[in-house]
């Protein structure tokens, strides 16, 4: 075992708590973050210069202002990267970075690491939804508090989840309102699962607060409505909704989709945490719970670690025990907007990177290993390595995809110049 | 003059700290290509663009600079069926 520091992947909410709490136990932390500031989606910063400021809930910003203080507070022991992209461990077992600002890679052998790298979104395929004009939306929601500035021209907003209201709600302030919001699920089917919502925090008081916003732009919220389908025509989309049995179209610039997030495990190692080198996951990456049991979940993980250097006691019941309540909450989400799904017709793309469709994937034999899929049905062997239909390939199958092991890296495309002057912090 | 890049050889205005992803969006520009827009955090790989002199890049991701010269991914490096 080194002395180096304890790396933490990710500065989003779990991987500032962690560093935060690695810190103060006295550990030195190198804290590695793929863009150019730390927060996460759920907390990107607007570029300097832009006075607009996107709202969020009055708790979000008061937990990254704790968790920005308490990093500032232990700055002497943690030493962070921006622009710096996590490209995997290599069979030797160090950790790969693109230092994306000085075109350079670095490899790096940590006492350990915990990985905080969040969640992907995860969308049902639909006719269409590899056009351009057709955003995840929460990939909109970053630019937009990154800008201030909504897309221009006619959006949709639609899928699954409070994420569509919260997008919805925030492009509404932003000054240009979606034509409508489509929500998949039917949750006033399910009292029961909105009363045990209603009793676990404020969740439904900040869905209701963005029901009214929507309600004051005369944005309407159609639940049981979703699309199946959207083509080009001219600069726009026309977009094929359906409700029950009843069809009609829209024509757009932007369709926003989103029907939940999934943890980002695609190629990132298996945690390990009882290995020479432990490694821990931690937040969304870990268990996709939300921006506030990733706090919590940084923290444990930290706590975890402290515990195998014998600093710290083993269990954190206040951890815990929020961590619980963040994932009954979704359980009652998941029940109060569940929808069947339908197959989606043959043409489908379910493989953006390498063109493959739903009828291709039907296709290869019930019982098809990762491995066969990828070979044979070559899905998940493109540019994003299967972490968009990886997901969507799993749930038309009703099984999870299993993980390619041992993962491979690079994760992201890295240039052959920046592997060229690769540096490490090891004494040749 | 407000700080632009190019993108097909047309030049692209962006405020300090926009991604080249904001910026492109701000101008109206959804199809890069092959390509697009979608994810907005790095992970889909479906904006990646060509950079004269340097390594293509996610424009979700990178910060825009002045002068940047842009363009679609060729069909080779988009599409290596």
């Amino acid at each position: 075992m080194t002395d180096g520091p304890v790396l933490v992947v990710g500065g989003g909410p779990a991987g500032a708590s962690a560093a935060a709490s690695l810190a103060e136990a006295g550990l030195p932390v190198l804290l590695v973050e793929q863009r150019d500031a730390l927060g996460g989606a759920i907390h990107r910063q607007p570029a300097p210069g832009h006075a607009h400021h996107i709202r969020l809930p009055a708790r979000h910003r008061r937990n990254w202002a704790a968790l920005t203080a308490r990093l500032s507070t232990t700055a002497g022991r943690i030493e962070i990267r921006t622009r710096t992209i996590f490209l995997g461990v290599d069979g030797q077992g160090r950790f790969l970075f693109d230092d994306r600002a000085a075109e350079r890679v670095f490899a790096c052998r940590p006492r350990a690491a915990i990985i905080a790298v969040g969640a992907v979104e995860t969308i049902r395929p639909f006719p269409g939804w590899e056009r351009p004009g057709v955003m995840t939306a929460g990939g909109a929601q970053v630019l937009l508090k990154e800008t201030g500035r909504p897309p221009q021209g006619p959006i949709l907003v639609a899928g699954s989840g409070p994420l569509l209201l919260a997008v919805a709600a925030q492009l509404a302030e932003a000054g240009n309102p979606p034509v409508a919001v489509l929500e998949r699920g039917r949750p006033w089917r399910a009292p029961g699962a909105l009363a045990q919502l209603g009793l676990s925090g404020g969740l439904v008081g900040e869905g209701l607060g963005y029901l009214a916003r929507l309600a004051a732009s005369r944005v309407p919220y159609r639940t049981g409505a979703e699309v199946t389908r959207a083509e080009p025509q001219g600069d726009r989309l026309k977009v094929v909704i359906r409700t029950g049995s009843a069809e009609d179209v829209v024509q757009v610039r932007h369709l926003l989709v989103h029907d939940g997030i999934a943890p980002n495990r695609t190629g990132i190692p298996l945690p390990a945490p009882d290995a020479a080198v432990p490694v821990l996951l931690a937040g969304d990456g870990r268990e996709a719970l939300g921006a506030d049991a990733a706090i919590l979940d940084g923290r444990r993980a930290a706590m975890q670690l402290l515990a195998r250097f014998g600093r710290a006691e083993t269990t954190t019941p206040a951890e815990e025990r929020g961590l619980s309540r963040a994932r009954a909450v979704q359980t009652a989400l998941a029940q109060a907007l569940h929808a069947e799904a339908a197959p989606p017709p043959p043409e489908t793309l379910i493989c953006r990177c390498e063109g493959r469709s739903y009828a291709e994937l039907a296709a290869l034999p019930e019982d098809a290993s990762a491995r066969e899929i990828r070979l044979m049905g070559r899905f998940g062997l493109g540019a994003c390595q299967g972490r968009f239909c990886g997901p969507m390939i799993a749930a038309l199958r009703g099984r999870p995809m299993p993980a390619a092991a041992p993962p491979r890296w690079p994760l992201r495309p890295v240039s052959l110049a920046a592997l060229a002057r690769l540096t490490t912090d090891e004494t040749e | 003059m407000t700080a632009h890049f190019y993108w097909n050889g047309e030049p692209v205005p962006f405020r300090p700290g926009e991604t080249i992803a904001a910026a492109l969006l701000g101008a109206g520009i959804v199809h890069l290509g092959r390509g697009r827009i979608f994810c907005g955090i790095g992970a889909c790989q479906g904006c990646l663009v060509a950079m004269t002199g340097a390594a293509a890049v996610e424009a979700c991701l990178t910060p825009a600079r002045n002068g940047l010269r842009l363009s679609p991914l060729a069909e080779e490096q988009a599409d290596h069926d």
